[in-house]
């Protein structure tokens, strides 16, 4: 008898196109899932321009909502967050009753596991805030022995094209998070930062996580074991209005072409 | 002459308007500063999970986008949830006060811990989450519930002989487990508090009365938050936030129609 696949929807926190998309999934060859298991990405319909402001986070928490909500009903066993930042993890786990996997906190919980303490390296300062807020919420914050920036622009849409100078200030950064400030373990402060793991990785003598496909195998072993979220912690609204974010969603998508 | 925008997180009628304006003859308020009450244009029905906390969010972010730009000096959220404070304060220099955070934290100056009495079972999981977010935990004594459904436009009045011996109840057990002082969960129980701080022998802190008190401090000292904690969007997008909330409300309208 076959076994049933597993489908696992990953979504893009922005409207890409398909080579962009492709991108992102290259996040699959990092290292091999279990056989029978589909992994689709899936990008939102509209998103805030960068993840630095508050301004930033509501609308990526709505425009992630909106594109996970349906998830269950499409048939998906699981769905991963294909940022750090876990937007939209609480608002998704109070409407889905399949396994919700935000890397951010995933990567803390297993960096945790590894080591007494972890350290994140990361592009640029103004993504300090968006660690600063999953930590406090899964209350890992006392594990972090650090953060530390190399301060160069990220690009959300074509990762780390073009900027084969961030290797070694990666490098760099991640060694002083580990001689200077005490980290077990690193972790990478993006999921669009997975082009740099594999370097880190074979440069570094302490283990390096890369959250993106930490979180598809998180998601697979979460469904594998018929685990998920607990709903007195995510507890399901009263009044469900799944319509009202399909509205706004469609209407900021909208309001976005029109502002281009 | 100072204008105050008070953000009321229901998209209620005049009437409720009116009684959550009631809130600002419950202490005396500087004679310079006015106050205009308005309702978001859509939001959650409950606020009891994290898919309605999300809903508040935008819709009080966009009740008080523009604010700044209509002329008003300062906001205030008249919900003790705080929703939509940070990403207005991401989008505003004017003063943008959170009567959760302010209660919770002013409380500390009058006992050494409090106690929030809250509505119902079902709002403790937002009180969870604020105390993790502020890192207020080891100063609370507890959190209680009178076990009453919500009413955001009328909690109290009509109905005291059957609420208030509830929260008195909720406020004594919150005593006994060592709340110094008792923080009210919501402002909807304003109509509750001149009753229970006569009752009661310890302080009993009015999220929203305390809210105008800030703003009148933080005007009078030329104060703010600060940049560095609520950085401005590279690129700003106040026009997808209307028309997100006009969809919403477009949507909401056909339901009720």
């Amino acid at each position: 008898m076959q076994s049933p696949r597993t489908k696992i929807l990953v979504l893009v926190p922005f409207p890409v196109s398909d080579e962009q998309l492709a991108l992102r999934a290259n996040q699959l060859d990092a290292a091999a899932l279990p056989e029978g298991v589909d992994v689709h990405f899936k990008p939102t319909k509209a998103a805030p321009s960068n993840y630095v402001s508050h301004h930033d986070y509501v609308l990526a928490d709505m425009s992630m909502l909106e594109s996970g909500l349906h998830a269950e009903a499409d048939g998906y066993q699981a769905v991963c967050i294909d940022t750090v930042s876990d937007s939209a993890v609480s608002a998704l786990r109070s409407m889905l009753n399949i396994p919700v996997v935000g890397p951010g906190r995933t990567m803390y919980a297993i960096a945790s596991m590894l080591g007494r303490r972890f350290g994140i390296v990361t592009m640029w300062k103004q993504w300090f805030p968006l660690y600063e807020r999953v930590l406090a919420d899964i209350g890992l914050a006392d594990r972090c022995a650090g953060i530390r920036s190399i301060d160069v622009t990220p690009d959300n849409r074509t990762l780390l094209a073009g900027k084969d100078h961030a290797l070694p200030l990666l490098l760099d950064a991640a060694r002083a998070l580990v001689e200077e400030d005490g980290a077990d373990v690193i972790c990478l402060g993006s999921t669009t930062m997975h082009e740099a793991h594999e370097h880190l990785q074979e440069n570094l003598d302490v283990p390096v996580i890369n959250p993106g496909p930490m979180s598809y195998f998180v998601a697979e072993a979460l469904v594998a074991l018929g685990l998920s979220h607990s709903p007195s912690a995510y507890p399901p609204p009263l009044v469900p209005k799944p319509d009202v974010v399909h509205a706004m969603l469609d209407a900021a998508a909208t309001a976005d072409a029109e502002r281009r | 002459m100072s204008r105050v925008l008070v953000l009321v997180p229901f998209a209620l009628d005049d009437a409720g308007l009116a009684r959550r304006a009631e809130q600002t003859r419950e202490v005396a308020l500087n004679q310079d500063v006015t106050y205009e009450f308005r309702a978001v244009k859509a939001g959650p029905t409950s606020f009891v999970s994290p898919h309605d906390w999300l809903l508040l969010d935008i819709a009080l972010f966009e009740a008080g986008l523009v604010a700044e730009q209509e002329g008003f000096d300062a906001v205030v959220i008249d919900t003790v949830s705080d929703s939509g404070a940070d990403a207005l304060r991401s989008m505003l220099d004017i003063p943008v006060v959170a009567p959760g955070r302010a209660s919770l934290i002013f409380s500390l100056t009058l006992g050494r811990r409090f106690g929030i009495m809250a509505q119902w079972e079902p709002a403790l999981a937002r009180y969870e989450k604020v105390l993790d977010e502020w890192g207020l935990r080891a100063r609370c004594a507890g959190v209680d519930h009178f076990d009453t459904p919500p009413d955001f436009s009328n909690l109290i009045v009509g109905k005291e002989d059957e609420i208030l011996p509830k929260m008195e109840a909720a406020c004594h057990r919150l005593i006994e487990r060592g709340a110094d002082v008792i923080c009210l969960g919501s402002t909807t129980m304003h109509q509750a508090h001149a009753h229970l701080s006569a009752v009661l022998d310890v302080p009993v802190v009015n999220p929203g009365p305390l809210s105008y008190k800030l703003v009148e401090t933080l005007l009078a000292f030329g104060l703010t938050h600060s940049r560095t904690a609520y950085p401005r969007p590279l690129v700003p997008k106040p026009q997808m936030v209307s028309a997100m909330l006009d969809a919403a409300a477009a949507v909401e309208r056909a339901h009720d129609a």
